[in-house]
């Protein structure tokens, strides 16, 4: 592509840095005649030589090494001293995003506080469980089995998690958009049982994955899903393989397709599914999948379902991620007799846009720039950051603005901003078409009921603008602003939230048991919902409320939410944060959103 | 003035049981806790008073063999102790 500069045969480490300065592990030494060693390992096994690798792919080449390859909006460039006296690039380097992300780890006060209180829960959970044993029904005459139910798990919902229970699974009775309508109940026996009060509290919605607020009970949307009730009732009545396919799934397809900017697109029922039933289909023994460690359940069921090789790279570390890829090349699979070398079928590399729990965002650019250089493939899975990133909407590929076509996979789901329910895949017109034929959520899943598919193709309809109106910018804008002004204004409050600036999932770390339910339990007193998440769902420490944004929520609505989240802040000494902190006050309508950079 | 005493008072004990997880257990639950933490620190109070302290001057006294070191009863009653024995 561009003037490779003749790299002389030495020992020179060729650096690519990649975004925001992160210094890859590929320090290579071209040793004399071309050939090329990894620096962590000095000896090349049999099978694998001159940097040749898996499918007969070729891993790199001396040339590749200098090529100044525009990838993906970003330029790979050689840190190396020799290259300092390359003219410039032809190509311009287009903008990257800077990746803001905050981890502000507790102190180890808090950390050993919230262990300790957590053995004291067990140890009264234990006691109370053996002063007064709970009034269920006991198996009896089987003497000699072995119990049905996990033991812990039984004692840990019953005497931890049923304290609190409360807090968690309330009933609602309205539409969850801006706001939501819970029913209200009450416990006389501590979280055995409730009782409905009758009466209903209308709460502000912190707790939905509304994103762009179309989760409407009236409205363009919510019309045409009614008007296709009319035409298609509620189901189809069969899978998509046999006679369950009607108009509006095939107009659904071709609109995510064209949405997404890629050449075809599957859609199904369920989101959970279209994980955990596509990914067996594209796996096998004898590949290899590398997975985050915060990946989302489904994925984890759809990838041991096969019976490949899984390993797992820490959380967003996308240097953890180059070494397992290298020894993962390196050392081909595992078990073979000696001396002999066997590359993996493939490697496919499995992450989220935005990890729901953790409020971070996929560092996309840099793995795409890995994938290639291993030519390993990536499954992308946009369940939360379809339609809430980006400046199209069109998630993190769009918030990148890298290239969808080189994401092998695309899935996300309907459930979440589009109002709707049901998952899609989109890639190539080949592989979808391999979908189409193989997947067993397409043999063996009813189809997408017509009024969900009516409401998404609306959704899809608005944000592309196919409307005649701006009103899918203006949701895109609102939500991003939204995002930014609370997840600033939390940040003045010294509050610990974790995550990208602009992921409109913010979790504020709590840390213990007691201040989630007593913060879940305020707050819906004061009329906000919001959703506490702690142990087993996040790491033993680090539990967590969980704040759900939405194009929907206004000035007004925030303000009065951050205001009571400070006052609850105050009352029960949560403000760990030991960052600086910057007290100009923060106009809303000033805020620079990233449509604008 | 009595009651902004009280009112610190009760907001740190809510404190107290937040950190402590006991916010969110039962009244009795809390009631066991306290109880069977002050019988270990009793228990704890006792043998550290006892054992503890014996075991200590036992080393202490092996450690250092001269005569004067000898002199152990001190450290059970510094003022009673009969000081013309050593001739101090
Ligand atoms: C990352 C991810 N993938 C898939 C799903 C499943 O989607 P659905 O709720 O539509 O079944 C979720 C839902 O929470 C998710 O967070």
């Amino acid at each position: 592509m561009s003037a490779a500069p003749s790299l002389e045969p030495s020992t020179d480490y060729v650096q690519t840095e990649l975004l925001n300065g992160v210094n890859f592990l590929n320090k290579k030494v071209l040793a004399a005649g071309g050939d090329i060693e990894f620096k962590n390992f000095k000896k090349l096994k049999n099978g694998f030589k001159n940097g040749s690798c898996l499918n007969g792919h070729v891993l790199t080449s001396a040339n590749d090494v200098n090529t100044k390859e525009l990838q993906n909006g970003f330029t790979l460039q050689n840190d190396s001293k020799k290259t300092t006296d390359i003219p410039k690039q032809d190509h311009p380097i287009s903008k990257t995003r800077e990746i803001k992300e905050s981890f502000e780890p507790p102190t180890l006060l808090v950390a050993a506080l919230t262990q300790i209180s957590f053995y004291i829960l067990m140890f009264l959970g234990y006691l109370s469980q053996a002063l007064f044993p709970p009034k269920i029904v006991k198996e009896k005459n089987r003497d000699g089995y072995p119990p049905l139910y996990d033991r812990f798990s039984a004692f840990y919902s019953r005497y931890v998690y049923r304290r609190v229970r409360d807090c968690w699974n309330y009933p609602i009775c309205s539409v969850p958009g801006h706001e939501v309508v819970l029913k209200d109940r009450v416990t006389k026996d501590n979280g055995w049982t409730f009782e409905f009060t009758g009466s209903k509290t209308k709460c502000l919605n912190l707790a939905s994955y509304n994103y762009l607020g179309f989760a409407e009970a009236s409205g363009p949307c919510a019309e045409a899903a009614i008007a296709s009730l009319y035409k298609h009732g509620i189901s189809t009545g069969g899978t998509r393989q046999q006679f369950g396919t009607c108009e509006l799934h095939d107009e659904l397809e071709r609109l995510t397709a064209k949405f997404l900017g890629v050449e075809d697109a599957i859609t199904f029922g369920m989101g959970f599914a279209t994980n955990a039933l596509n990914i067996p289909t594209l796996l096998s023994p004898g590949c290899l999948v590398i997975s985050d460690e915060k990946n989302h359940s489904s994925l984890i069921v759809g990838i041991k379902l096969p019976g490949a090789t899984v390993k797992v790279f820490k959380h967003n570390d996308v240097t953890h991620l180059e070494q397992l890829l290298q020894e993962a090349i390196y050392y081909g699979q595992p078990g073979q007799p000696k001396g002999a070398f066997k590359p993996w079928k493939k490697i496919v590399i499995v992450v989220e846009g935005i990890y729901s729990m953790e409020g971070t965002v996929v560092r996309l650019p840099e793995i795409i720039a890995l994938k290639k250089k291993y030519k390993a493939y990536l499954y992308l899975d946009e369940a939360h950051s379809i339609g809430a990133m980006g400046k199209h909407g069109k998630g993190v590929v769009d918030y990148f603005n890298c290239d969808p076509k080189d994401v092998d996979i695309l899935m996300g789901t309907f459930t979440k901003s589009f109002g709707s329910a049901g998952g899609y895949i989109a890639g190539t017109k080949e592989f979808i078409t391999y979908l189409r034929e193989q997947s067993y959520a397409s043999r063996y899943a009813w189809a997408m009921s017509p009024p969900l598919a009516a409401q998404i193709i609306s959704v899809i309809n608005i944000l592309m603008g196919r409307d005649g109106t701006n009103e899918g910018q203006k949701r895109i804008e609102a939500l991003a602003r939204n995002t930014r002004y609370f997840r600033l204004r939390l940040e003045q409050m010294g509050v610990i939230i974790h995550g990208n600036e602009d992921s409109p999932v913010v979790p504020i770390l709590v840390y213990l048991y007691s201040k989630i339910c007593m913060m879940v339990r305020t707050l819906i007193k004061e009329k906000i919902a919001t959703v506490g998440v702690g142990y087993p769902a996040t790491p033993l420490t680090q539990g967590r409320i969980r704040i759900c944004l939405s194009a929907g929520h206004t000035k007004e609505q925030l303000d009065y939410a951050l205001d009571v989240i400070e006052k609850v802040a105050d009352e029960i000494g949560i403000k760990y944060s030991r960052k600086t902190r910057d007290f100009t006050p923060i106009e809303y309508s000033k805020i620079k959103i990233y449509q604008d950079l | 003035m009595f009651s902004s005493i009280k009112n610190f008072i009760s907001y740190w004990y809510f404190r107290y049981l937040l950190v402590t997880e006991l916010y969110m257990v039962e009244k009795w639950e809390r009631a066991m806790f306290h109880i069977i933490l002050f019988v270990l620190l009793a228990i704890m109070y006792v043998f550290n008073t006892t054992v503890t302290l014996g075991l200590v001057r036992m080393i202490i006294n092996s450690l250092t063999s001269n005569e004067d070191s000898k002199r152990t009863d001190y450290l059970i009653d510094p003022i009673n102790v009969d000081n013309s024995k050593y001739d101090l």
